[in-house]
């Protein structure tokens, strides 16, 4: 009897509380002299009756490229003085954070990522997005550590792994995007928004040794986000 | 690939030519004395990355045992955040930055911080920070 139970409600949950869709699309973002194009495929489960709201997952591509871009100190040990879930209330630690300065950056990432939507109508919606877990890659970069009057140049490459926990506790190559969507037939439409995007250099000796060695250096960017989507489903 | 680096050079290198200049350019005349002082080592500077840059340089320590850089006379082109370091080799990979170049000519003196072994770091160069290129340089001997 509680098996069956158990189907009937999982079958209405399914079959009536939610409906599924999925779409890609190409996003291409701009700033002060960095910018990132990146695909996504991602599946939505929308939610209750009226199906407003959306939840859904899905992965994305990132490639990222800028010009002369300051990364500064990345771990939150050093940014905020400790790790845990309240560093996004602290202030930052001045004097620990040093920088590294890339002449040209470049960072590829492939994440899992978060979807949050909410849909005004069948054409337009708005939502938010971001990169969970995944890894980067790239090639490596000569970049010139600054630590007050002292500096070194040194070579880095992009943080292989990359995993969402909470502000400088991140740790990788991280987009997010605040976005409005118009679909403007069945199928096809656009995206406007603002992409936060992390990226994260790992340099091959740790550079930074005070107040203990680091090698990590993270840049984030806010650009202005456009792009175009296909509904797969 | 080569076309695309050689476009992609010549950008950051116009880029730094290009950009707002904010290095003063009225000749300054610094007050050091170098009579007070011991000269230590000295050369003159070369131009590099197609840069324009003429003059010498001289490190000294004075009296109470200061050491300076003395760029005197110095005429240098103009660029952005341009900055005086003291490098252990010719391409900055190793330095003390004496901090934003007071002016393009005239006679300025810069602070040596930390009381370094001089005979580490050879090089005076004028280096253009936020695009990592080299203005000019003076091997000290």
């Amino acid at each position: 009897m509680k098996k069956a139970v158990l189907i009937w409600v999982l079958t209405v949950f399914f079959t009536q509380t939610y409906s599924q869709v999925r779409e890609a699309n190409i996003t291409s973002a701009i700033g002060s002299s960095q910018g990132s194009v990146s695909v996504l495929v991602q599946h939505d489960w929308e939610l209750w009756k009226s199906k407003k709201f959306a939840i859904g997952a899905g992965a994305r591509f990132t490639s990222y490229f800028g010009a002369n871009q300051y990364y500064i100190t990345a771990p939150a040990e050093l940014t905020s003085g400790s790790t845990g879930p309240f560093v996004i209330f602290k202030e930052n630690i001045e004097e620990n954070i040093d920088t590294f300065l890339i002449k040209s950056p470049q960072v590829n990432s492939l994440n899992l990522l978060i979807n949050l939507r909410y849909k005004f109508n069948e054409r337009f919606m708005v939502g938010f997005n971001i990169d969970a877990i995944g890894f980067s890659f790239g090639g490596s970069k000569n970049g010139n550590y600054i630590n007050g009057s002292q500096g070194v140049m040194e070579s880095g490459k992009p943080t292989a792994f990359n995993i969402l926990l909470i502000s400088d506790n991140d740790r990788g190559s991280l987009n997010s995007e605040l976005y409005g969507k118009y679909y403007w037939n069945e199928k096809w439409g656009i995206k406007l928004g603002a992409q936060f995007l992390f990226t994260e250099y790992t340099t091959d000796s740790e550079v930074q040794q005070l107040p203990e060695p680091n090698g990590r250096f993270r840049n984030k960017s806010l650009l202005i986000a456009a792009g175009v989507i296909y509904k797969l489903k | 690939m080569k076309k695309l680096s050689v476009v992609i050079i010549s950008l950051v290198l116009l880029s730094c030519e290009a950009e707002d200049n904010n290095t003063p350019t009225e000749p300054i005349d610094d007050i050091f004395d170098p009579t007070m002082a011991t000269k230590l080592k000295m050369g003159e500077f070369v131009g590099v990355s197609r840069h324009s840059v003429s003059g010498m340089a001289a490190t000294y320590e004075d009296t109470n045992g200061i050491k300076v850089v003395l760029l005197d006379p110095l005429n240098s082109q103009n660029g952005p955040d341009l900055k005086v370091y003291l490098s252990k080799d010719a391409n900055a990979g190793s330095y003390i930055n004496l901090g934003d170049l007071k002016s393009t000519a005239g006679k300025q003196s810069y602070a040596i911080p930390g009381n370094p072994n001089l005979d580490e770091y050879p090089y005076v160069l004028i280096w253009c920070q936020q695009f990592s290129v080299g203005f000019g340089r003076v091997e000290l001997q």
